[in-house]
């Protein structure tokens, strides 16, 4: 390989058919005058611009009216043409510097072009851990060096997270796979389970309990998952009237009036709710606004007035917290039922968190934006996140998370995606520069995944995700009994 | 009809040039590659090579100017009857500069059109070092009577011509070897019938002429339009008021000019519309009527664009270097003897000359 250029933080490499090279593979650049090297990505990798290649594929072009012919080559100058023309031209991006061994940030250091020496590096010359990082391991899967890479959960601890990319390509799989990882270190664990895809985490791929069975927790609306109203907080129920079933805020105050004599007189239950709508003096419109929504969380069956049927959320984190999982199978839920589960259980967790009863949580939510208020984007980066709800948003839709979440993000987890406009929104990303993720992306394999952030040292990296021994769940339900294999990217 | 009358040769089918006794197809390759090897030999003795004056153009092509005294103009009707061509050309290009000489490579191509088809045959490309000691192995050889030698240059090279020598020498030896092997075919050179003595004899080129005559070959040799004009008139004028096809045959008093020797005709041919037109050389043995009847035969049998026949463009395509292969010749070099090339080439020159020629035809 031979230094050929560099532009800005580009730098472009000419590597013979000899070498082996893959797109994110790491080199460094040895300037062995100074001690110093540049450690630089492959992110693309073009044709070298050979001059008169032109010229020479047209002249062997081998059409219908191509001529044939002999060639007395002695010297067998046709390899040494075949080898110049197979060269490629490494497109790579300078993630840092090394000085006498130690990795530095990228400095303004050039290296000299004429006698600098270029070598692989092997990612794990890359994640050198801090001292006291054993026991906080857990492996993602393994470099295309074929060496296990492991990385810090503790990289996770207090961060935001995405996980992207196309349809099938195993984003709930990595979701699993961090979750269980979290599980194992001892950390609690909510999953908005919009599929009932993670419903199975407590079982292998025979469907018999796993060393995870105890600490999984599936919690499933109106059947093992109910609560009195009393459970419920005023300002959660209020925020699930307003919010999810959009009552106008003149019909919430005499929903607030009603609330509170129901708490004094003791008597905070649906049946008496509904009573009380009934008889309450106040304007027809607002009564009726109020019933129609009185109508629906009854219709919702997600309430009870037994206090025997009703799920404790308390207890089960609880049990959680020192390390488990709560899932909340939303699968089969109508949105309305959706929202409302999803803002009582954030109601919930705020408030654990805010009285200490919870050190912190973290969550998972799949396709959030079909179960969460717009404002509660916002909150959940900033406002929750300071109280400890870190996220990890899952979706094949990486539009409908807001801009600002992805400038916050601390780890970025990307599968393949076909279509360039979709990593629009991703590489806006402040971790990394676009043209690494959409050049790296497009080409990323089933169970790759370009893994970007804090998990990395920012070095970003293309992983082969691990198996997982759990029930997989959530497969598309087919008709036909065998699928036709479509081709992979 | 010029045509109708003339007696209808049968051409006999084309088989792959068999080897005389004296020039085995491979002989050449071999002697040139046994001359490039010991070329590329390491050496101790550091003696530097006088490189000035290298990319001297030899004065191949003639000045006529002074000499032409009339004109005469013969239209052309191609005539589709089967016939062979065969076309020849040799390219050498400078590689760039070693500390005691200069890197070459020679590359020489035969193309035949026979029955609607094309085929070629390359020789090399030969990488060589050119440098004191490479001209004394030359010039060594040179003396040796080796059945080839009879074809080379009488003179002993001098080192800045040696890299035309060494075209020479290929193009030579490839031109005797398809006459020799060749019938009833119509042979295209690239250049002209006026040599340059110091380079190849006279003799030699005249025994070519004979061995090609012998066997029913005609040679046509094609080379730019020389700046010719006739009562200082160009005589690309001239030919422009004719429509195309056709060809004019310039007649002149002398027949050699300082160290150059006319070994034939000269004509312009302007075979298509448009601009170019282009001098050819023909046997001076053959009459104007031998030589229309194969031009005719040219016209019927090749694709003809811009004046020039497609066999001998293909030659010539196949002879010359892409910027590719010089840095492929560059590289066996480096590989082969590690010699290390002290001028970059300039490759602009390489990308948008004519082919990337540097040595003759341009
Ligand atoms: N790294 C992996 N190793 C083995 N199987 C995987 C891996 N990633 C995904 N799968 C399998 O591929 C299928 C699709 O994965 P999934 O995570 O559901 O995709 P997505 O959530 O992106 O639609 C599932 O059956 C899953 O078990
Ligand atoms: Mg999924």
């Amino acid at each position: 390989m031979r230094l050929y250029k560099k532009e800005g933080a580009t730098v472009q490499i000419i590597s013979f058919p000899n070498e082996q090279v893959r797109k994110g593979d790491y080199l460094a650049i040895e300037d062995s005058k100074h001690g110093d090297n540049l450690i630089v990505q492959v992110i693309d990798m073009e044709y070298a611009n050979i001059p008169g290649i032109l010229e020479e594929l047209l002249r062997n072009y081998d059409g219908d009216s191509s001529i044939a012919g002999e060639d007395v080559d002695p010297f067998d100058v046709a390899a040494h043409i075949r080898y110049i023309q197979d060269a490629r031209l490494l497109i790579c991006k300078i993630r840092a510097s090394t000085h006498n061994g130690k990795l530095i940030p990228a400095g303004s250091h050039l290296p000299a072009r004429s006698y600098a020496r270029i070598r692989s590096v092997s990612v794990n010359e890359l994640l050198t851990r801090p001292d006291g990082a054993e026991g906080y391991e857990i492996r993602l899967g393994e470099t295309a060096e074929k060496t296990h890479l492991d990385v810090d959960v503790r990289a996770l601890d207090g961060a935001l997270n995405i996980i992207t990319g196309k349809k099938g390509t195993g984003k709930s799989h990595i979701a699993k796979l961090l979750v269980l990882s979290l599980i194992s270190h001892g950390a609690p664990v909510v999953i908005f389970d919009l599929n009932g895809e993670y419903i199975g985490l407590g079982q292998d791929t025979e469907g018999k309990p796993n060393e995870f069975s105890s600490k999984i927790h599936v919690l499933t609306p109106r059947q093992n998952f109910k609560v009195t109203l009393e459970q419920v907080k005023i300002h959660v129920l209020l925020n699930i009237l307003v919010n999810a079933l959009h009552l106008p805020g003149t019909s919430a105050r005499e929903f607030r009036r009603i609330w509170h004599s129901l708490e004094q007189n003791g008597t905070l239950t649906m049946g008496e709710l509904g009573e009380a709508i009934k008889n309450w003096r106040c304007n027809q419109h607002v009564r009726d606004a109020l019933f129609s929504r009185y109508y629906t969380l009854l219709n919702s069956r997600l309430f009870t007035d037994n206090p025997a049927l009703a799920t404790s959320l308390e207890n089960a984190l609880d049990r959680a917290r020192s390390g488990g999982a709560i899932v909340l199978n939303l699968r089969n839920e109508s949105t309305t039922n959706r929202h409302i589960v999803v803002e009582y259980v954030l109601g919930k967790l705020v408030e654990l968190l805010t009285t200490r009863r919870l050190r912190a949580i973290f969550l998972f939510a799949e396709e959030a934006h079909l179960y969460l208020r717009e404002t509660y984007w916002d909150d959940i980066v900033t406002r929750m996140r300071h109280f400890g709800v870190f996220t990890t948003f899952i979706t094949n839709q990486p539009d409908t998370i807001r801009e600002n979440i992805y400038r916050q993000v601390d780890n970025l987890f990307v599968l393949n995606f076909t279509n360039e406009h979709d990593i629009d929104p991703i590489s806006r990303a402040a971790r990394v520069d676009a043209h690494t993720v959409k050049s790296i992306v497009r080409d990323l394999l089933p169970h790759h995944c370009l893994v970007l952030g804090k998990v990395v040292n920012d070095f970003p990296m293309i992983v082969k995700i691990k198996s997982l021994d759990v029930q997989a769940m959530g497969q598309t339900r087919l008709f036909f009994p065998v699928r036709i294999c479509a081709l992979t990217p | 009809m010029v045509n109708a009358q003339l007696p209808i040769t049968t051409t006999p089918k084309y088989n792959f040039p068999l080897p005389q006794e004296t020039l085995h197809p491979l002989e050449l390759p071999k002697h040139f590659t046994k001359l490039s090897l010991l070329s590329l030999k390491p050496t101790q003795q550091k003696q530097r090579l006088s490189t000035k004056d290298t990319a001297t153009q030899l004065p191949t092509h003639l000045r006529l100017q002074q000499s032409i005294s009339s004109t005469e103009l013969f239209p052309l009707t191609p005539n589709p009857i089967d016939t062979t061509i065969v076309a020849i050309d040799v390219s050498s290009i400078r590689l760039g500069e070693t500390e005691t000489g200069f890197l070459l490579g020679v590359r020489g191509a035969i193309v035949w059109k026979e029955s609607k088809q094309y085929r070629y045959l390359r020789l090399g490309p030969f990488p060589f070092h050119i440098t004191q000691r490479t001209e004394d192995e030359i010039r060594r050889l040179y003396r040796q009577d080796h059945p080839i030698s009879r074809l080379q240059v009488r003179s002993i090279p001098q080192v800045y011509i040696i890299q035309s020598r060494l075209t020479t020498l290929l193009e030579r030896w490839m031109q005797s070897f398809i006459i020799r092997t060749t019938r009833n075919s119509i042979i295209l050179w690239d250049g002209s019938l006026a040599v340059d003595t110091t380079e190849t004899p006279a003799s030699t080129i005249k025994e070519l002429l004979t061995a090609a005559h012998n066997n029913g070959n005609i040679i046509l040799a094609f080379s730019k339009m020389t700046r010719l004009s006739l009562h200082g008139r160009r005589l690309t004028d001239l030919i422009f008021k004719h429509p195309p096809p056709c060809l004019l045959r310039i007649k002149e008093h002398i027949n050699h000019f300082g160290q150059i020797r006319l070994m034939g005709n000269v004509y312009v041919a302007k075979f298509t519309k448009g601009k170019l037109a282009f001098r050819m050389d023909a046997d001076k043995r053959r009459s104007s009527i031998e030589v229309v009847e194969a031009v005719q035969n040219l016209l019927g049998n090749d694709s003809i664009l811009q004046s020039y026949p497609e066999t001998l463009r293909l030659a010539h395509i196949f002879s010359t270097f892409t910027a590719t292969e010089v840095l492929a010749l560059q590289r066996c070099i480096t590989q082969k003897s590690g010699l290390r090339v002290i001028t970059t080439l300039n490759l602009r020159r390489l990308l948008f000359g004519r082919f990337g020629k540097t040595q003759k035809g341009c």
